[in-house]
């Protein structure tokens, strides 16, 4: 009888028991990009370019279903929240945790920071590479390999040479301190996952990648 | 029961493949407008750039329309997940409030349920860790309870509820 029962009996504000497919590719999508471009190759190579503009895509994509996905995966169902954060965490101190219909306000304030380090470190990368699209950066990597120079003599013929250097100086240090910052927020956001799935009894990563298995 | 899985993956299949058809092509999208944007850089009289404008926002506003319509197809899809949850969960009250009017003991209650659900006497027995004469002596009781014939007719009872001409208990 109770097999019957189950399947009526849902509570009202419990995050979702599986993410949609569009939040569940971005988020995998973006982290294996960033782990990839942060620990395995190296900045200005063929692949890291790529990569990056993946990363734009995938974070553009989110941001629209921010605005036109379901609800759960809506802004309006975590606004960004300070307050209600620090409420949160102190309940995860004390023991007594509460159901969210979506992400819960810490986990929420860590998406939009994680968000926003993003774009930091894509439009830093995009100025590094002087918005050159993979497809240019691999033309320019093949005409250098055939003996053809002159595609590295464009970027140092400009006249405020000075002003560019600086520039890409700057972008060149932020670039690297905020993927630094991504990587610290990746173990933050993991450590996170382990506490909350521990305080809810819940096992919080089974909606991010196939959902519960049901028998 | 087999019908819900079914429908339930070939629906998550559906919204998989759209999804990774929507980042294919915002990926294209983005790569398309970093084109765009590099050619009116280096030249900026382009007779390109109203052709390329128009493909610009026409593949913007298809991501916007992916986007709503995948959004749509999984609301669909969960709308329908829901309707049969609570269609199974009205089934299992109507078959809970008649059992209880037929005076069924607990036992009763399983093996009736059991039997329902197709499963046949060994089985039952199995199941519950019983004797094959004990399930038998139960279905019949249950049988003349319910005031039918056998398990055919038994069943037949909540399949005529769920046509929509409600039987009365005596």
């Amino acid at each position: 009888m109770a097999a019957l029962r189950t399947l009526t009996a849902e509570a009202p504000a419990a995050p979702p028991a599986l993410w949609d497919p569009v939040v569940r590719l971005t988020h995998w999508g973006i982290a294996l990009s960033v782990l990839i471009n942060a620990l395995v190759n190296k900045g200005g190579s063929l692949l890291h370019v790529s990569l990056g503009w993946l990363v734009m895509a995938l974070l553009i994509l989110r941001l629209v279903w921010g605005a036109l996905g379901p609800s759960e995966a809506r802004f309006s169902a975590f606004p960004p929240n300070p307050v209600a954060a620090v409420r949160h965490l102190g309940q995860l101190v004390s023991g007594r945790v509460r159901e969210y219909p979506s992400h819960n306000p810490a986990g929420a304030l860590m998406a939009y920071v994680f968000w926003a380090t993003l774009a930091v470190v894509t439009a830093t990368g995009l100025i590094l590479t002087g918005g050159a699209t993979p497809m240019q950066v691999a033309a320019e990597k093949a005409a250098v390999a055939s003996g053809d120079w002159s595609a590295l003599i464009k970027e140092s013929e400009g006249e405020s040479s000075d002003e560019d250097t600086a520039l890409r100086h700057t972008a060149e240090e932020v670039h690297d301190v905020a993927a630094n910052l991504l990587l610290f927020l990746a173990a933050l956001h993991v450590a996170g996952v382990v506490v909350e799935s521990r305080a809810m009894r819940r096992n919080l990563v089974a909606p991010m990648v196939l959902g519960q298995r049901r028998k | 029961m087999t019908a819900g899985p079914d429908l339930r993956t070939a629906g998550r299949r559906q919204t998989a493949a759209l999804s990774v058809f929507l980042l294919v092509q915002t990926l294209g999208t983005v790569f398309f407008v970093g084109d765009v944007i590099g050619d009116l850089r280096k030249d900026p009289a382009s007779m390109h750039f109203a052709f390329e404008a128009i493909v610009t926002a026409a593949l913007v506003l298809g991501i916007l329309f992916g986007s709503f319509a995948l959004r749509r197809t999984i609301e669909l899809l969960r709308a329908q997940d829901q309707a049969l949850a609570v269609a199974r969960g009205a089934l299992s009250d109507v078959i809970e409030r008649q059992f209880q009017s037929w005076a069924f003991t607990p036992a009763e209650r399983d093996v009736g349920l059991l039997a329902l659900k197709g499963l046949d006497v060994a089985e039952i027995a199995e199941l519950r860790g019983a004797a094959q004469g004990t399930v038998r002596a139960q279905l019949t009781r249950i049988y003349s309870k319910a005031g039918v014939s056998g398990r055919a007719q038994f069943a037949a009872f909540f399949v005529e509820d769920l046509l929509g001409q409600g039987v009365t208990a005596s």
